[in-house]
């Protein structure tokens, strides 16, 4: 029925119209800034220049991720222009770092699990009704391993 | 897809998620303590729930509020919300790359053992339970919110790996700092590894359970506290810098490799697409 649903539409994920990205990001940018102003002692304009500065930040990632031939996802992008631009040794890295030090980390994914919440499809909750427990299970064992292997190798090379 | 004006056009969808924001937030994190660890509520667990009960599909009575069509429109938010998260994460990595740098090889080869997840939760997940692709998700990673960024880029979260990153990470955020401080407590009693390894391994990516891990250890081996601690921090900012890297070129293929030799074969290769 709708395209949304074809696996042809992951494309247009990995290469974003920039114009709307732009137009959704800072819209996005302004909730998280409520959000900011109710979890923190920042004042809104400390967190409104913390969050346009985050926001430069995801469009050059974006833009990146645009232009840049090699596929990889926005996320990783947006994560190495955020280390770039903080880098001890990068020109300006402690301004970036004084105006981002207003908005808080985890504050800015709480619109995202809204959004995630509320974009939970039947199927989905089927598959959690008939596999929650499991879920339980492999969590457990998830974490396990990753502690027990981390553990393991740097037993080996300590 | 639908265009920018249709999604901004929204206005239920998005006002509906900037109430669930203020309220998730004005409420802030809870920590109840049990025993050793803590079970932790943080306010976007409260709108991961808020956001299912304006859902059509979780309770039929939201539908004069919000259908389908909102359902449909805040998928590819989901992505774009955790953008402005994500710059944020690499604004925190930076500033300690000296540190990371000065740390040394036991410290970085570590880092590879966080695909221990693999060789332990994904044979279980496949064959024991067997489950089919959400396994994938939920098994690719310790399911933190970089990971989820990858399987919400690569499959979308409306996808069953989507699916089962999403049921890890919740288990994780409520239970995970009571399981890293359970094991971390039962291995250093056990004396299998050094203190220093144990230590190293409680950087998983999540400062919470980070800190359970290593306060658990500090616990049980008192005289290391300020070197464990140093460790765990200097492994968990490492793991923030090399984990996202290490998820999309090693874990996920890796895990989609494993897929495709033990896994259940889906009858239509579109299930991966829905």
């Amino acid at each position: 029925m709708s395209t949304a649903e074809l696996p042809v539409d992951y494309e247009a994920n990995t290469k974003p119209d920039l114009g709307q990205h732009a137009v959704l990001l800072a819209a996005v940018s302004l909730i998280a800034l409520v959000g900011n102003t109710v979890a923190t002692d920042a004042t809104v304009i400390q967190g409104l220049v913390g969050l346009a500065v985050l926001y430069v930040i995801a469009m050059v990632g974006l833009v990146l991720t645009h232009v840049v031939p090699i596929n990889l996802p926005s996320v990783a992008w947006i994560s190495l222009v955020g280390i770039l631009a903080t880098l001890p040794w990068t020109p300006g890295s402690a301004w970036v770092l004084d105006k981002v030090s207003h908005v808080n980390f985890l504050t800015l994914a709480t619109p995202c699990l809204a959004y995630a919440g509320i974009a939970i499809t039947r199927r989905e909750i089927s598959i959690a009704k008939s596999s929650g427990w499991k879920l339980f299970i492999v969590a457990v064992l998830v974490m396990t391993g990753t502690y027990v292997g981390s553990a393991i190798i740097a037993d080996l090379f300590l | 897809m639908e265009k920018t004006k249709d999604i901004l056009l929204d206005w239920r969808l998005h006002l509906s998620v900037l109430v669930i924001t203020v309220i998730a937030e004005a409420v802030g994190v809870i920590a109840v303590p049990i025993g050793i660890g803590s079970i932790l509520l943080l306010p976007l667990l409260y709108a991961f729930v808020m956001g299912l009960i304006l859902n059509p599909n979780v309770i039929r009575k939201v539908e004069g509020w919000m259908g389908q069509r909102e359902v449909r429109a805040a998928s590819p938010l989901i992505v774009i919300a955790i953008m402005p998260f994500i710059a944020k994460f690499g604004t925190i990595i930076g500033p300690s790359m000296e540190k990371i740098i000065a740390a040394g090889p036991a410290l970085i080869l570590q880092e590879l053992g966080n695909l221990g997840t693999i060789l332990l939760a994904f044979p279980v997940a496949v064959l024991v339970l067997g489950m089919g692709r959400e396994a994938v998700g939920a098994t690719f990673s310790v399911a933190r919110e970089p990971n989820i960024a990858i399987i919400a880029d690569k499959y979308g979260l409306k996808s069953a790996e989507g699916a089962g990153v999403m049921g890890v990470y919740v288990i994780g955020t409520l239970f995970g700092t009571f399981i890293f401080a359970i094991l971390a407590s039962l291995l250093a009693t056990s004396g299998w590894f050094s203190i220093e390894a144990l230590a190293m391994a409680c950087g998983i990516g999540s400062g919470s359970m980070m800190a359970a891990c290593s306060g658990a250890l500090s616990h049980a081996v008192p005289e290391m506290k300020e070197q464990i601690l140093a460790l765990a921090g200097a492994s968990n900012v490492l793991t923030y810098a090399t984990g996202l890297y290490l998820c999309i070129f090693v874990a996920l293929p890796v895990t989609e490799k494993l897929y495709d030799l033990l896994g259940r074969k889906e009858p239509v290769a579109s299930n991966a697409g829905e």
